[in-house]
């Protein structure tokens, strides 16, 4: 694959193909956080136009597959955008690659908007909400969640409590 | 209309310092029987509105690292401590970098809010009981304090704190599972909050089980057991004789309340105020009687020459970030400190007031907190619900107590989140990125590959909270030095703290039921501990690593006993020294046993209430002239 020719011309819609491929989530679901543009500015923000272009060149070489991706900033850039897209937290980047794209900020962490850590991917992947956020209702919390078997409840044991057992060694 | 000028001398009934959960109180119940009460708050008031609220919603939100004091924005006229004060160093030991100036061999580990509302706010919530043998540990098994009163003197008071702070529990599991007694036929205000699948699936594995602390210890019969919140659930219509009980819904938006919905984020923050703050107390003041003023940070409590305390000198600020303070004073006939253990010790210290016992900031107690974490063999649905729902409630009693620390078990009902700070650090792991951005990463997963991890990872992920009792040491203190001020000239605390053998000895056993409880559930064992920056609180005893986590349950430093020369307060909480000055709170319990003391606090605020408007009535009785005998 040719890679395509990099620095500010790269859209939205590469940025997202790029960010699915990352996270493992579609672009509709990428979409729906909300997010996406607030992330793409924020990357764009954070490592500059041009490193974004050759992160995204660097997947496309590496056929969209992240693992193949070997150039370590193009990598780390990679690790950045999918913790940002999982946790809203934009991160530290490795020491290294912070100063070899000569950013001209503190290397720190931050959450990108308040919205940011309820929309984060993270919570879905265990059919979870975010915590403080998207409450399920209830006692929502006793029902076994998707994948787990059901268990007596409490009080539904009124009878045939195994005896007195000995933990292991 | 307020009852008195604004500015200037202004005189009261009662004056009362700080407005968290206990000078809420007080001031609710004073104010009801006609006594006019300032309630002087360090901190702002704004977390008391609804857009206030929903400002600290979103500080949270924003927060990268999710701690009780997250959502709470930094006061520098009342500097408040954080759990992310403290470093620990590589190779043990730790660093102190906040408010508090540390200087024991082992950190002391919890925070406190100062602000309207005050750390209650950001309170898990659980209220259980005191057991009627922690009143009484040195005469039963020879360690600690007595208290001056025992179970049966506070019992009413504990009711009449469920009422108050609105309970949801199961008062007959309470009675038969850890023998506290109640009044025949009592239930809580509402009924028991649903415990947690992840409790189902414990009691599954767990109850009927026997461990052993040692090998050739006694064993002990494992029970998972619900736990009381203050927390809105389903009223109980058997409550109060069949009145019921009504539920109080938030504080600052008038007719909206909801029951518990499940937002797991009880500490730091309850989006929808199910979980009970001391500002649904305040909202209920009569404000022609309680006057508030916040931003106005008591500097000094003023007395006579004959012990008699005046009223209090305050410094009032209008700009939390660059505070610039004005002196006033204030008077009234009693004056009680409401503004947390460590706090009060402070006020009374800086005074030079109720300390001929040498006692004040003596026998500083926290609940130490000993983690352990897993992975479960099935997903469990972690990070829903409260925090936690349950627990294992048998070795908080018993005879084990003269030898090692008695312990509660919470069963958390959110994963990872303080042993390891999940979610967040799983994404980081598996990404390859470790804390230290100075190491090399790994090469990291991405895409459908990290998802699938994530959620086998997480899903699964359990952890057990271990609260110890922690004994009345004279050793660990607050004091404060005159030469280290905060912002506004008021000396800084600076803490001495560290744990006994006892308590190591009751880590040491929890370890060991740990062990047999991760067995037990077929559960993959995690538990490690080590020095290192995010585990201030380790250190080796006999042979073994532990790392120890404060609860936030301060207490002990203004100790409640049954004689002047050798505690600060009365069994009312009133200072042996000053007649008229009280301390109140959990600086005042001799003992914690293994409860989340907030409740126990609550019930001695509300008993102190009693006393304090005892103590009003006589001295407004008009004075007598002359003999009264023979008058009608």
């Amino acid at each position: 694959m040719t890679p395509k020719t990099s620095t500010s011309a790269r859209s939205l819609d590469d940025f997202l193909t790029a960010s699915a491929a990352l996270t493992g989530f579609g672009a509709f679901d990428l979409h729906g956080t909300g997010m996406a543009g607030l992330y793409h500015r924020t990357a764009l923000e954070q490592v500059g136009g041009p490193a974004v272009g050759r992160f995204l060149d660097a997947l496309d070489a590496a056929g969209g597959d992240p693992d193949g991706i070997t150039d370590e900033t193009a990598r780390d850039i990679a690790r950045a955008i999918a913790h940002m897209w999982y946790l809203g937290v934009w991160p530290q980047l490795a020491a290294p690659v912070h100063t070899a794209l000569g950013r001209e900020r503190a290397n720190t962490a931050f959450t990108v908007s308040p919205e940011a850590y309820t929309e984060g991917l993270v919570w879905r992947t265990f059919d979870g909400h975010p915590a403080g956020a998207k409450p399920p209702g209830f006692g929502t919390w006793a029902d076994p969640p998707p994948g787990a078997p059901a268990v007596p409840r409490a009080g539904e044991r009124t009878s045939g409590l195994p005896g007195p057992r000995e933990a292991g060694p | 209309m307020s009852p008195a000028p604004r500015h200037g001398r202004a005189r009261y009934d009662v004056i009362v310092v700080g407005a968290g959960l206990s000078g809420s109180l007080v001031a609710k119940e004073l104010g009801d029987k006609g006594w006019r009460v300032l309630v002087l708050e360090a901190g702002t008031g704004t977390l008391g509105s609804w857009p206030g609220h929903l400002g600290a919603l979103d500080t949270y939100y924003a927060a990268l690292a999710k701690v009780p004091n997250s959502p709470y924005r930094p006061n520098a006229a009342a500097p408040s401590p954080d759990v992310l004060d403290l470093t620990g160093l590589p190779s043990g030991g730790y660093r102190s970098h906040g408010y508090f100036l540390q200087q024991g061999p082992l950190p002391y580990g919890s925070d406190y809010l100062r602000a309207g509302g005050g750390t209650v706010l950001h309170w898990l919530g659980l209220t259980p009981r005191m057991h009627p043998e922690d009143f009484r540990t040195r005469r039963t098994y020879g360690y600690g304090r007595d208290w001056p009163i025992g179970y049966d003197d506070l019992e009413p008071h504990y009711r009449a704190a469920e009422r108050a702070l609105g309970v949801a529990g199961d008062a007959a599991e309470q009675a038969d599972a850890i023998g506290l007694p109640f009044p025949d036929g009592y239930v809580y205000p509402m009924r028991a909050i649903p415990r947690s699948y992840v409790d189902d699936v414990f009691a599954s594995r767990l109850d009927g089980a026997a461990v052993r602390e040692t090998p050739g210890a006694p064993a002990t019969t494992l029970r998972v057991v619900g736990v009381p919140h203050a927390r809105n659930g389903t009223p109980d219509p058997r409550y109060d004789g069949g009145r019921g009980y009504r539920p109080v819904g938030a504080a600052g938006l008038p007719n909206y309340g909801e029951r518990c919905v499940g937002n797991a984020s009880c500490v730091p923050i309850c989006p929808v105020q199910a979980k009970y703050t001391p500002l649904k107390t305040q909202a209920s003041w009569d404000r022609r009687r309680v006057r508030l003023l916040t931003q106005a940070v008591v500097s000094r409590v003023l007395a006579d020459g004959t012990g008699r305390a005046l009223g209090v000198e305050y410094l009032e600020y209008e700009d939390p970030a660059a505070p610039a303070p004005t002196t006033r004073t204030a008077e009234a006939d009693i004056v009680v400190l409401a503004a947390h253990a460590i706090e009060n010790a402070r006020l009374l210290l800086v005074s030079g007031l109720g300390n001929h016992s040498d006692q004040v900031g003596r026998n500083l107690m926290d609940h130490p907190v000993l983690l352990g974490w897993g992975l479960l063999d099935h997903p469990v649905g972690p990070f829903r619900g409260p925090a936690s729902t349950a627990g294992l409630e048998c070795f908080r009693t018993g005879p084990a107590r003269r030898s090692r620390s008695p312990f509660r078990i919470e069963i958390s009902n959110w994963g990872w989140s303080w042993p390891e700070g999940s979610p967040g650090s799983d994404v980081a792991r598996l990404l390859g990125m470790g804390a230290d951005p100075a190491q090399p990463r790994g090469k990291g997963l991405f895409g459908p590959r990290l998802r699938a991890a994530l959620g086998r990872e997480i899903g699964r992920q359990v952890s057990v909270q271990f609260l110890m009792e922690q004994e009345a040491e004279e050793r660990n203190r607050v004091t404060v030095d005159r030469r280290r001020p905060d912002r506004l000239g008021i000396p800084r605390p600076v803490l001495t703290y560290d744990l006994s053998d006892r308590v190591k000895s009751g880590m040491a056993a929890a370890k060991a039921v740990s062990d047999q409880i991760f067995r037990l559930l077929d559960a993959e064992d995690r538990t490690a501990y080590g020095p290192g920056p995010l585990s201030p609180g380790w250190f080796r005893f006999e042979g073994r690593d532990f790392t120890f986590n404060g609860a936030g349950h301060g207490g002990g430093t203004h100790v409640m006993g049954d004689a002047p020369g050798t505690s600060v307060v009365d069994s009312w909480q009133r200072c042996w020294d000053h007649p008229n000055l009280y301390a109140v709170g959990c600086g005042s319990m001799p003992s914690m046993g293994t409860s989340n003391p907030s409740l126990t606090m609550a019930a001695l605020a509300l008993r102190s209430s009693e006393r304090i408007h005892r103590d009003l009535t006589a001295a407004h009785r008009p004075a007598a002239v002359g003999p009264q005998e023979g008058r009608p």
